[in-house]
């Protein structure tokens, strides 16, 4: 998968964390980059654009980060979902890979932190 | 750290008034310690000494430091070893209000070695701040006993300190905490925490510091009060909560759950509420435990 043709979703009710995650996806060369700002909006847009990697935040209005990774997967097992979050403690770890989330991240998130996921995706 | 509480320890000590100090925090960053303030710091010169050497560099075409030696004061060695530290905020922060009048070289060096005694700081405090002496500081500022919630609430405040020092800046000066039990906000950012340490946390302002602290947040000039400006502060409570979680996870063994951020515009709060204002060159933020 190359990078230009990569789709990626960012799920987080922070307009300030979209954009800077949209900036950063937009430098590396990512422009197809589709944004959500709560768990139900991400659940939707998921299976609108079928993105390659979703960005999801935990703590978020309607419905939370984690139930999110649960239906996007439960519709495509095979979603890469990463869960970006300051909120890195063990249990949310813990319940984030057992709920099947492809990487974790703690926020602040770093413009490296988001190239080598690229990176990692596209392999 | 120690330096943000150096300023409340002025104004306690009425050294200095809230505007006196907020203008020095505004110019601390371009401001270079001179050779007298550092010289009283290390301990080279008393302020007297200070004061003989500045007043001889009005007659005299040479530099402070070379007058200094010539008058036996300090040797080059010490002279050269104190032009190479000149960048310890809280000696920067001296100068700032040496500088604007607002204190003496003398009441200065009085007050700059009172607070190392009373507080047992050494210079490498100032600079790296042990995380045990910050702690002490913060709990005999904040008056905590020795129960479980002033645990959280140490924790609390310590990590806050260091977020704001990491993210926004180090020029701001913490005052006399307050315990209220209802007030009214002007625009703030709130976060329930839920667990053991049950409580809302708020930053509140009044717009013009409200949109200071969202900028320095955003990295970017905010200057309209807008979704980004209430995300830039909600973002940080946010951060700065989820580093806390993770705190209190790995060190007390306890697993707090954090509640979306919730936005206030001229609301009230009620409850048990421990007020923490902060003063920036931008304005007074109050940060916020509603218990």
């Amino acid at each position: 998968m190359s990078v230009e043709t990569m789709k990626v979703l960012i799920c987080d009710d922070s307009i300030l964390a979209r954009k800077k995650t949209k900036t950063a996806l937009n430098q590396l060369g990512v422009t197809q980059v589709f944004e959500a700002s709560d768990g139900e909006q991400a659940i939707a847009a998921y299976k609108e654009h079928q993105p390659d990697i979703t960005l999801m935040d935990i703590v978020m209005p309607k419905v939370d980060g984690v139930e999110a990774l649960k239906a996007i997967l439960a519709e495509n097992p095979k979603a890469k979902v990463v869960m970006a979050s300051s909120v890195g403690t063990q249990e949310n770890l813990k319940e984030a890979i057992k709920a099947g989330a492809f990487d974790f991240l703690q926020k602040p998130i770093s413009e490296d932190q988001i190239k080598a996921l690229i990176s990692k995706a596209a392999k | 750290m120690f330096t943000q509480f150096f300023g409340n320890y002025l104004l306690n000590k009425g050294l200095v008034d809230t505007k006196q100090l907020a203008d020095a925090l505004a110019v601390q960053k371009q401001t270079r310690p001179r050779l007298g303030v550092l010289a009283i710091n290390a301990g080279y010169m008393t302020a007297e000494q200070v004061d003989m050497v500045h007043a001889e560099q009005q007659r005299v075409d040479k530099r402070i430091g070379d007058i200094a030696c010539d008058m036996g004061f300090m040797t080059h060695d010490q002279v050269e070893e104190l032009l190479s530290s000149q960048g310890a905020a809280h000696l920067q922060l001296g100068q700032a209000l040496v500088n604007s009048g607002a204190m003496t070289n003398a009441a200065f060096a009085d007050a700059l070695n009172s607070y190392k005694s009373e507080n047992s700081l050494s210079d490498v405090d100032f600079k790296n701040g042990s995380g045990a002496k910050i702690d002490e500081l913060i709990r005999k500022f904040y008056n905590f006993s020795d129960d479980s919630r002033s645990a959280y609430l140490t924790e609390y405040i310590a990590l806050l300190f260091k977020n704001i020092i990491r993210f926004i800046g180090d020029d701001f000066t913490p005052l006399a905490p307050q315990k209220l039990s209802e007030i009214k906000t002007e625009l703030a950012a709130v976060q329930k925490i839920d667990g053991d340490f049950s409580c809302a946390t708020v930053i509140d302002a009044p717009e013009k510091a409200y949109l200071g602290f969202a900028s320095r947040y955003a990295g970017e000039e905010l200057t309209e009060l807008d979704e980004m400006a209430h995300a830039s502060c909600g973002e940080f409570l946010n951060l700065h909560n989820g580093l806390f979680t993770v705190n209190v996870s790995n060190e007390m063994n306890t697993e707090l759950k954090l509640q979306p951020q919730e936005y206030l515009e001229k609301g009230s709060l009620s409850g048990d509420i421990s007020v923490i204002p902060l003063v920036f060159p931008f304005g007074t933020v109050l940060f916020m435990a509603v218990l």
